[in-house]
This record gives structure tokens, C-alpha cells and sequence, in this order.
């Protein structure tokens, strides 16, 4: 196996291009996988030593993230905590300490397991994602990334996020730990720009409700434009419940997914507004 | 193989290690660090926790080409038996050590809170410490023990 570590983004795509091998970030899911034989990659790409790629930055009305910003560091910033709450909060429950340190955003959405944290959080802020080939760029939104298959194509370097800045207010909550119980993991990210007691632009992500982190577009439309109190916070309750429902159908996790959604989608509007989340 | 340079414990390093060889696998078996320890090998424990660059890591989920140009302590690097860094010294005070697997990442990741932060607030050293189990104390008496490294740091 072939181990390269360029210096910049161009050096990168080349090798990808040419190499076929696989981009490695912090590698707390590569380095697993590779031992358990889950993966077995021709050559690694080290994007570690690529400083433009840990960019975390304010530019024209939008946040602008690259893929190889750790949890840790996201979770430290101030400008993450106040034009990103949702995020912010995920990275302060992600891993542990030493996870954090190395496990990067890029690397959350590469590996795109149900319980990514960090993309619930993403796409209810509604978040962008660069990608670069040899061949040049492309800018989606998250959702529509999420509902390719396969993710990414060979050779394919996801460069960054950015998220739009327009005053939303955002929480995140999730339930359950990594391994100890794994039927139990469940997270819900919520964003609203608040008019007065009106919430217009809501929007609802789930993770690990089905195989990948997903946006409710329903909900979404479902809460916006109305006043926020407790009858519309049951409202939202009561439909989220049925969207688990529908996502895990006769899955052993449903019953007990379906009660607990109650609780972590109200937590999760907490963050926004204090009061509301009884 | 590939060629790294590390700065382990204030010592250079020129090693030529295997591209999927992993960090813990080169600090003990190439360079005979054998304080860090492995426990799950699945980042859950935190036995195997180094500082890298100035910050806690899991070394058996880094390669050890990962850490190419980077400055590692590990537990080799922290005191000794005459002259114990504060956080060991209150470890064997308070008895936080029983069959002391975890202890060398515990040692770690308490340093590494306390180069940081002289003046840790009770949460904020168990957040520092939530990365590291421990099987055998409870961890009563090892959180009582940063807390008293931390206090004796501040006279
Ligand atoms: C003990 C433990 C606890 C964990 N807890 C959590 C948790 O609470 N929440 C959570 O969400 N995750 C958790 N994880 C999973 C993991 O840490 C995250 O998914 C992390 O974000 C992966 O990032 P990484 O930088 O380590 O990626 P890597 O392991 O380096 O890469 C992961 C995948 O993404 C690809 N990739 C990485 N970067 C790029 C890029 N820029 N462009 C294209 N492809 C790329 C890689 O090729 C690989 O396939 C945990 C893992 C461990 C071991
Ligand atoms: S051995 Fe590395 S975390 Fe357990
Ligand atoms: S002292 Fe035995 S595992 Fe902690």
C-alpha cells in the first residue's frame, strides 16, 4: 500500500486521480475499518498536512468550513457557537476528548454512518457542501448529496461546508451513546429564523432514524410561518413521531425510537427557546 | 515504508514505518515505549492516549505516518519515580491507581487539561476525563485527584 501526504489541494486530486487511493483525514473510522478488513485501500491520501483544508471562517454572508476542521475545533469556536449553534452543540456530546481532537467534519460525512453527528446538525442549517475532482467543483446543497449512492465518486475530495448566515437560531440534542447501546442512538437538529413570536424557515433533520441522515421538508413546511407556543411545539411532537414511524416501519428499534423522538426533538427546540421546551 | 520524523519526549526521531502501522504499534514495538498501553484498540478506552502537538489523542487509531513532523509525549515523558509530575504524586496519594492499566492515559489526559487550564472547574475536569476508563477505581478517587493536582498547580 502506497502512503502519500501532499501539500495542497491540486497535489491531492492528482494523486486521487492517478493512484486510485483513498483520502484519509483523522482516521478514527479509516483506521478501524482497515483493521477489521472492512476496507482494503490500494494506497492512502493524507490530507493532514493540508492547512487550507482547516479553515473555519466568515466570508460574505456565509460560514465557511473546511472538511478537515476537527470536532474539537469547531466545538471551540465562537464564531461556530453564534452562526451555528446546532453544530456547535454537536460537537460538544461527539466522541470523547481524544475523538474530538482528531475526527474531522469531512470525515463525518465520508463515512456517513446513521449516527453522524454532525450532519443532522448541517442540514438544518442548511448547508452546502464543496467538492472538488481533478475535473473541477461542485457546490449542492447537503440533502441532495445525501440522496446519492454511491456518496462520492472515486476521487472525490469533499474541500468544505458553508452555511448561510441569516440570523437562524439553531439546537441539537441527541440521545444514547456509541456502542453501549446502539438501538438507543437517536439525534434531532432544528433551525428557525424567529419573526417576533413567529417562526418562518423551519427546518427538521434527523439522525440515525433510517440509513443516512435525512431533512424533513414536510415538517419543515409544516411548522413555518406560524406562531411558536406549546400547541404548535406538540404539533411538531406529534408528526415527528409519525416520521419515525414511517422511516423505521417494522424495525425492532421503532417502538422505543418512536417514543424517544419525543423527547430529544423537544430538547432540542429548548436551545432555541428556553421556555418552550417542557 | 515510509520515513517520518517525530519528536517524542523532547528526543528526535527518523523511523521507517509500514503505511497502515499505527502509532501505538511504533511507539512500543520501535521505540520500546511500553507505558502506553492498549486496551479496547477501538478508541473507546483511552489506555492508549498520547499528546500529540498539544493535544490528547487515541494513538491506536492514528498511523503512525499521521504523526509525521509532530511532538508526542507519552507517559515516558511525564516524571519519575523521584520526581513524579503533581498529577502522578496526587494519583498515589489518594490511591487512584489500583491495577493501573489505565493509569498512563489517565496521567495524560490530566496534564494535558491542566497545561491548558491551571484552574479547572469540577465539570470541566470530568469532561477531560471522559475519554479514559477505568475498570478497577470508580473513578471517584481519580477525579479527587486531578482536582488536587489542579489546586496544588494554583499555589
Ligand atoms: C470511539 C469512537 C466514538 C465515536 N463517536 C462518534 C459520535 O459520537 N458521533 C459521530 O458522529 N461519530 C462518532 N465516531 C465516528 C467518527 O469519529 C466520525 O465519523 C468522524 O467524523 C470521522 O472523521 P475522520 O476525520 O476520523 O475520518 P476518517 O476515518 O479519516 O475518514 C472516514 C471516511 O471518510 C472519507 N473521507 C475523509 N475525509 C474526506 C474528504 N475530505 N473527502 C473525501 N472523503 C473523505 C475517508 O476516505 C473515509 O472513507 C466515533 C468513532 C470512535 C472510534
Ligand atoms: S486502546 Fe486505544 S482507545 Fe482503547
Ligand atoms: S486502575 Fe485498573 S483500569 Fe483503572
Amino acid at each position: 500500500m502506497k502512503y502519500f501526504q501532499p501539500q495542497s489541494v491540486e497535489e491531492a486530486l492528482e494523486l486521487a486521480y492517478t493512484s486510485e487511493a483513498t483520502f484519509l483525514a483523522g482516521g478514527t473510522d479509516l483506521v478501524l475499518h482497515m483493521r477489521t478488513g472492512k476496507v482494503q485501500p490500494l494506497g492512502l491520501i493524507d490530507l493532514g498536512k493540508i492547512s487550507v483544508l482547516r479553515e473555519i471562517k466568515e466570508i460574505e454572508g456565509s460560514l465557511e468550513i473546511g472538511s478537515m476542521a476537527t470536532f474539537a475545533e469547531l466545538g471551540k469556536s465562537e464564531l461556530v457557537f453564534r452562526k451555528a449553534h446546532a453544530l456547535w452543540q454537536a460537537c460538544q456530546t461527539m466522541g470523547s476528548p481524544q475523538i474530538r481532537n482528531q475526527a474531522t467534519i469531512g470525515g463525518n460525512l465520508g463515512n456517513c454512518s446513521p449516527a453522524a453527528d454532525g450532519l443532522p446538525a448541517l442540514l438544518a442549517l442548511g448547508a452546502e457542501v464543496c467538492l472538488s475532482t481533478k475535473a473541477g467543483n461542485e457546490i449542492l446543497p447537503l440533502e441532495s448529496l445525501l440522496s446519492r449512492t454511491p456518496l462520492l465518486e472515486q476521487g472525490t475530495l469533499i474541500r468544505g461546508f458553508r452555511i448561510p448566515i441569516n440570523g437562524q437560531k439553531s439546537g441539537f440534542a441527541k440521545l444514547g451513546r456509541r456502542k453501549a447501546l446502539a438501538i438507543a442512538r437517536l439525534s434531532v437538529a432544528v433551525s428557525v429564523e424567529m419573526n417576533g413570536s413567529r417562526i418562518d424557515n423551519v427546518r427538521v433533520a434527523l439522525g440515525a432514524v433510517g440509513r443516512r441522515a435525512f431533512l424533513s421538508e414536510a415538517l419543515g413546511q409544516e411548522l413555518s410561518g406560524q406562531e411558536l407556543n406549546n400547541e404548535l411545539l406538540e404539533k411538531g411532537v406529534l408528526e415527528v413521531q409519525r416520521i419515525v414511524r414511517e422511516a423505521l416501519g417494522t424495525r425492532a428499534s421503532a417502538p422505543y425510537k418512536r417514543v424517544a423522538v419525543a423527547g430529544v426533538f423537544r430538547e432540542a427546540l429548548a436551545t432555541i427557546i428556553p421556555e418552550g421546551g417542557k | 515504508m515510509i520515513e517520518i520524523k517525530l519528536v517524542v519526549n523532547e528526543k528526535p526521531y527518523n523511523l521507517n514505518v509500514e503505511p497502515s502501522e499505527r502509532l501505538i504499534d511504533a511507539l512500543r514495538n520501535r521505540l520500546g515505549l511500553l507505558g502506553t498501553k492498549e486496551g479496547c484498540g477501538e478508541g473507546e478506552c483511552g489506555a492508549c492516549t498520547i499528546i500529540m502537538d498539544g493535544k490528547t489523542v487515541n494513538s491506536c487509531l492514528v498511523l503512525a505516518a499521521q504523526a509525521n513532523g509532530s511532538v508526542l509525549t507519552t507517559i515516558e515523558g511525564v516524571g519519575n519515580r523521584r520526581s513524579p509530575h503533581p498529577v502522578q504524586k496526587a494519583f498515589v496519594e489518594v490511591g487512584a491507581v489500583q491495577c493501573g492499566f489505565c493509569t498512563p492515559g489517565m496521567v495524560l489526559s490530566a496534564k494535558n487539561l491542566l497545561d491548558k487550564n491551571s484552574h479547572p472547574s469540577e465539570s470541566e475536569i470530568g469532561v477531560a476525563m471522559s475519554g479514559n476508563l477505568c475498570r478497577c477505581t470508580g473513578y471517584d478517587k481519580i477525579l479527587r485527584a486531578v482536582k488536587i493536582a489542579a489546586e496544588e498547580g494554583k499555589q
